[in-house]
C-alpha cells in the first residue's frame, strides 16, 4: 500500500479540545485534600488580619483607622499573593508527573489529540485554578474589608456622639470628612489593579512552572525551579539599576521576568495613583513573556519520549 | 538539542523585543516613586534574615507594618533607641506613607520626649530637659526628611509647623528672640500646609494663630478673613472665626464700616 | 489493508554521557493483519513497550516507520483508529466512573445524548453499571482494566492496543477481560496485545510473535506452535485395565511409540471458576 491509497483524515487544532482538558485539570485540582486545605487556611490568614491590625497607635481616630485598614490591606494582599503563588507553582508543578504518574497521559495522547493542546490544555486549566482561587480570597478580603470600614465608621459616630454628650465642640465638618475617608480607603477600587497584576504574575510563575516540568517529572524539581525564578526575578530590578550601562548585561536581564513591576500593591496601599495604562503595560509584558514561555515548553514537550 | 535551542529562542527574541516597553514601565515607576529605598546592608541587619527574604519577595509593606508593631513593642518596654530605629527602619522601608513619617515624628517628640524627661535615670531635671530637646531635635529631622519625600501633601508642613509650635519654640526657654524665629519658622510650613486644598479647617487657624505669634498680627487678620469668607457656612468653627476676627477687630481698633463683624451692626455681617 | 505495519522500526535509547546507546528495538518487521487477535510477548525488556509507543507516537523511532491503516503513526491522523490501555492504569482518581468516559467521550468529539448513549452502552460491555457514580480511587485493579478498556473504546476503533490488560486481575477478571477481547474481535476488531503472563494469552490470540532483546525470534499461530504435531492425545472413558493392555498392543502393532498414560487434568484455572461459579449460584439458591 502506498500513501496515495492512505487516508486523507486531518486532525486540526482544536480549541475545544483544550478546554475539555483545561476543564477535567480544573476539576481534579479542586477536587484535591491538599488544595482544599490550602485554600482554607488562605482564607482563615486573609480573616485574621483584623485581628493583627489591632495592635495600632494613633493619636486621633482618623489615624487609627487609618493604620488599621492599611494593614488588613497589607496582610490580605499579602497573603492573596503567598497562597496564590503556592496554588500557581505547587498546582502546576504536579500536572505532568501525576498524568505520568496515573498513566493518563498515555490515555490522552493515544487519542486523536495534539501534544499542543494537551499541553496547552493543562496550562490553562492551572491558570483557571490560579483565578477561582484568587476570586474566592479576594471575596473573603473585600468582605473584611466592608465588615472593618463598617465597624470604624461607627467608632468615629460613637466618638462624636460622646464628645457632645459631654458638651464639647464638635466639628462635623471634621467627622464628615473622617467618615468619607474611611470609606474611600476601604473600598479603594484601585485595590483591584493590585489583584490584577498578582494574577498576571501568578498565571507567569505558573508558566515558568510548566516550562521545568516538560523537562523533568521530578515535582521537587520543578518546585525549586519555579522558586528560583521567583526570587532571582525580583533581584532584576536592582541587577538593572547596578548595571544600567551594560546594554550586554541588560539583554542578559531581560531573559528573567522583572517581577518587582507586579508589585504594585504596596503603593496601591499607600494611595499613589497608579494609572491603568500603566496596569496595561505590565500586564502586557506578562502575558507576552508567558506566551513564550509556553511556546517554550511546547517545543521541549513536543521533542519529548513519554 | 534542536528542540532546547529553538526553546531558548522563543523566550529569547520577544523578550528582547519588549525592552523598550520594560523602560517605559521602569521609567514610570521612577517617576512615580514606585517601590521605596533599596534594601541596604544596614537595615538588613536591622532587620534580620527572614524579613528580609520578605522584602525580597516584594512584601514591603507587611514588613514595615510588622515592625511598625514591633517599635511599639520596644516603646513599652522603654526602649527608645530601638522604638526610633525601627521607626526610622519603618520610614526608609515606605518612603511614600505619611502615616510612619508623621506618626513617628510625633511619638519621638511628644511620647518619647516626655518620658525620657521625667525618666528616674535622670541625675538632674536639668539633664531630663536636655534629653528632651534632643528627642525634638530628632523629630525635627525625621520630618524634614518626610517631606523631602512627600512634597505635595499638607500633613507633613503641617506636623512641622506644629512642631516648631508647641516643642521647638517652647524649647527656647526665656530667650524671646529665638521663640519668635522658631514661631516664624513655624508659619513658613503651616502656610505651605494651608495652601493645600484639601487642607482641613484647623490647618488654617493654627496657620493663623503662628502668625500672630511669630508678630505679624495684620496677616493673621487676613487669614481669619479669607477663611470666614471662604469657609462652609454652617459648620461650628464659623464661631470660633467669629470670635477671633472680632478680637482682632476690637485689637486694631478699626471703624464700623471696614469691619466683619461691626460692633453696632446696621445689616447683617457679610457673610461668607 | 495491514492493521499495523512495521518496517525495520529500531529504536535506541541514549544512555546518558558517553554510556552509548541501549538498543531496545532491533529491525523490527511486523505485520498485524485486520481483524486478527495478535499477542506480543516476551520477558520484561524485551521491547514489548516500545513498540507500543511507537505505534503511538509517543516515542520517535530511530530507524524505520510504523503505519496505522495505512496511515503514518507520526500523523495524529493515524489515533482515530486507535483506543490504548496503558499498564497498571489509575486514571483520574476523583472523577467518577461516567465522568471519565465523559472526558475521553468529549475529547473524541463525542457530546450531547449520543455521548450519554455511548456511555451506557461501554458501561453496560464492560460490567460497571453498577459503579458507574463512584469514585475511580474506589475501584479495584480489575475494575480500572474494564473502565480503561471502554475508554479505549469510547470512539469505536478499529485497532485495540492491550498493554498487559490482565496484569495483577483475579482469575475472575482476567476471564472476564478475556472474553471482552473475544467479543471484540467477534465485532471485528483488530487486538494487539501485549503480555507476558503466557497461559492466559494462549486462548485469546490467533497469532503471536515473541520478543527477545529487541527481536523477534518466533512469530505464528498459536494453534500451529502449541501443539506437538507429531504425538496425538486420544482421550478414552470407562477402559478397564485388560482394555487399556490391548489398546497399548495395538499402538505398539502399528509401530508407534507409547508416550504417557495418565488421568487428563484440567486446569487450576478452571478449577477456581468452577468452584466459585458453583458457590455462587447455591447462594443464590438458598436466597
Amino acid at each position: 500500500m502506498t500513501e496515495q491509497t492512505a487516508s486523507r483524515e486531518w486532525v486540526g487544532f482544536s480549541l475545544r479540545r483544550v478546554w475539555i482538558i483545561a476543564v477535567n485539570t480544573l476539576t481534579e485540582s479542586m477536587r484535591q485534600k491538599v488544595y482544599n486545605i490550602l485554600l482554607l487556611f488562605a482564607l482563615v490568614v486573609i480573616a485574621s488580619a483584623s485581628f493583627f491590625s489591632q495592635f495600632s497607635f494613633g493619636e486621633e481616630a482618623e489615624q487609627v483607622a487609618s493604620v488599621q485598614l492599611k494593614f488588613i490591606k497589607d496582610f490580605g494582599l499579602g497573603a492573596l499573593s503567598v497562597f496564590g503563588m503556592l496554588i500557581a507553582i505547587v498546582g502546576t508543578a504536579q500536572l505532568i508527573p501525576n498524568e505520568v504518574e496515573n498513566r493518563t497521559i498515555y490515555t490522552i495522547l493515544a487519542k486523536p489529540v495534539r501534544r499542543f493542546e494537551f499541553l496547552l490544555g493543562k496550562y490553562s486549566g492551572s491558570v483557571l485554578l490560579i483565578f477561582v482561587s484568587l476570586v474566592m480570597m479576594s471575596m473573603m478580603f473585600g468582605a473584611e474589608m466592608a465588615f472593618k470600614q463598617q465597624k470604624l465608621v461607627g467608632e468615629v459616630l460613637q466618638e462624636e456622639q460622646d464628645a457632645a454628650a459631654r458638651g464639647g465642640l464638635v466639628d462635623h465638618q471634621e467627622i464628615q470628612r473622617n467618615i468619607t475617608s474611611i470609606r474611600a480607603d476601604a473600598l479603594d477600587p484601585n485595590l483591584v489593579k493590585g489583584v490584577i497584576l498578582i494574577f498576571v504574575k501568578l498565571a507567569l510563575l505558573a508558566a515558568i512552572t510548566l516550562l521545568a516540568s516538560t523537562f523533568s517529572t521530578s515535582m521537587v524539581f520543578n518546585v525549586t525551579v519555579a522558586f528560583m525564578v521567583f526570587f532571582t526575578g525580583h533581584l532584576v530590578g536592582t541587577a538593572k539599576e547596578l548595571w544600567e550601562h551594560s546594554a550586554f548585561a541588560r539583554y542578559c536581564l531581560a531573559l528573567i521576568p522583572d517581577l518587582g513591576m507586579f508589585n504594585v500593591a504596596d503603593d496601591i496601599i499607600l494611595g499613589n495613583a497608579i494609572p491603568w495604562l500603566h496596569v496595561a503595560k505590565v500586564a502586557l509584558y506578562g502575558f507576552v513573556y508567558l506566551a513564550t514561555v509556553v511556546a517554550a515548553s511546547h517545543f521541549i514537550f513536543s521533542d519529548r519520549e513519554i | 538539542m534542536r528542540a532546547k535551542l529553538l526553546a531558548l529562542l522563543v523566550v529569547a527574541l520577544p523578550s528582547w523585543l519588549m525592552l523598550p516597553l520594560v523602560g517605559s514601565i521602569d521609567a514610570e515607576s521612577v517617576k512615580l516613586k514606585y517601590g521605596g529605598a533599596r534594601v541596604t546592608r544596614q537595615m538588613r541587619d536591622a532587620i534580620g534574615q527572614g524579613m528580609a527574604i520578605a522584602l525580597l519577595a516584594g512584601f514591603r509593606g507587611v514588613v514595615a507594618d510588622f515592625l511598625w508593631i514591633q517599635s511599639h513593642g520596644y516603646w513599652e518596654k522603654k526602649q527608645w533607641l530601638q522604638q526610633y530605629r525601627d521607626m526610622e527602619v519603618v520610614a526608609t522601608l515606605q518612603p511614600q506613607s505619611i502615616l510612619f513619617w508623621d506618626e513617628g515624628a510625633w511619638h519621638m517628640a511628644w511620647n518619647i520626649g516626655y518620658a525620657v524627661s521625667v525618666d528616674t535615670n535622670n541625675v538632674t531635671a536639668a539633664q531630663g530637659i536636655k534629653r528632651e530637646r534632643a528627642w525634638h531635635e530628632r523629630a525635627q529631622e525625621f520630618l524634614a526628611r518626610g517631606i523631602e519625600n512627600i512634597p505635595n501633601r499638607y500633613e507633613l508642613y503641617f506636623k512641622m509647623g506644629w512642631l516648631y509650635l508647641h516643642k521647638l519654640a517652647p524649647d527656647c526657654g526665656d530667650d524671646l528672640a529665638c521663640k519668635k524665629t522658631r514661631y516664624c519658622e513655624a508659619t513658613e510650613y503651616l502656610r505651605k500646609a494651608a495652601s493645600f486644598p484639601d487642607a482641613p479647617s484647623f490647618v488654617g487657624r493654627t496657620y493663623a494663630r503662628a502668625l500672630e505669634e511669630c508678630g505679624d498680627i495684620g496677616a493673621a487678620y487676613q487669614q481669619w478673613i479669607s477663611m470666614w469668607k471662604h469657609g462652609p457656612p454652617m459648620s461650628e468653627p464659623s464661631s470660633i472665626l467669629e470670635r477671633e476676627i472680632r478680637r482682632l477687630e476690637d485689637q486694631f481698633d478699626l471703624p464700623d464700616n471696614v469691619r466683619v463683624f461691626p460692633k453696632h451692626p446696621t445689616k447683617p455681617p457679610a457673610s461668607p | 489493508m495491514d492493521a499495523i505495519r512495521t518496517e525495520s522500526l529500531t529504536k535506541k535509547y541514549a544512555l546518558g554521557w558517553r554510556r552509548g546507546k541501549l538498543l531496545a528495538l532491533d529491525r523490527l518487521t511486523l505485520h498485524v493483519h485486520e481483524g486478527e487477535v495478535y499477542g506480543l510477548l516476551g520477558p520484561n525488556g524485551s521491547g514489548k513497550s516500545t513498540t507500543l509507543k511507537l505505534i503511538l507516537d509517543l516515542v520517535a523511532p530511530t530507524e524505520g516507520a510504523v503505519w496505522v491503516f495505512d496511515t503514518p503513526a507520526t500523523k495524529v491522523a493515524s489515533r482515530l483508529h486507535i483506543g490504548f490501555l496503558p499498564e497498571n492504569p489509575y486514571f483520574y482518581r476523583y472523577l467518577t466512573g461516567a465522568e471519565t468516559l465523559e472526558f475521553y467521550g468529549q475529547l473524541c468529539g463525542l457530546s450531547g445524548t449520543a455521548m450519554q448513549r455511548r456511555i451506557d452502552e461501554l458501561l453496560d460491555l464492560v460490567g460497571l453499571e453498577h459503579a458507574r457514580d463512584r469514585r475511580l480511587a474506589g475501584y479495584s485493579k480489575g475494575m480500572l482494566q474494564r473502565i480503561g478498556l471502554a475508554q479505549a473504546l469510547v470512539h469505536d476503533p478499529k485497532l485495540l492496543l492491550l498493554d498487559e490488560p490482565t496484569a495483577g486481575v483475579d482469575p475472575i477478571g482476567s476471564k472476564d477481560i478475556r472474553d471482552m477481547i473475544l467479543r471484540l474481535k467477534e465485532m471485528g476488531k483488530t487486538v494487539l496485545l501485549s503480555s507476558h503472563l503466557l497461559a492466559q494469552v494462549q486462548d485469546v490470540c490467533d497469532r503471536i510473535g515473541v520478543l527477545n532483546l529487541g527481536r523477534m525470534i518466533l512469530e505464528g499461530e498459536v494453534d500451529k506452535l502449541i501443539s506437538d504435531q507429531r504425538r496425538l492425545s486420544i482421550t478414552v472413558q470407562d477402559l478397564s485395565e485388560p482394555g487399556r493392555a490391548k489398546v497399548e498392543e495395538a499402538v505398539l502393532s502399528v509401530g508407534a511409540k507409547m508416550v504417557s498414560v495418565e488421568h487428563p487434568q484440567t486446569t487450576l484455572e478452571h478449577l477456581f471458576l468452577d468452584a466459585v461459579g458453583r458457590d455462587e449460584r447455591g447462594a443464590g439458591e438458598h436466597d
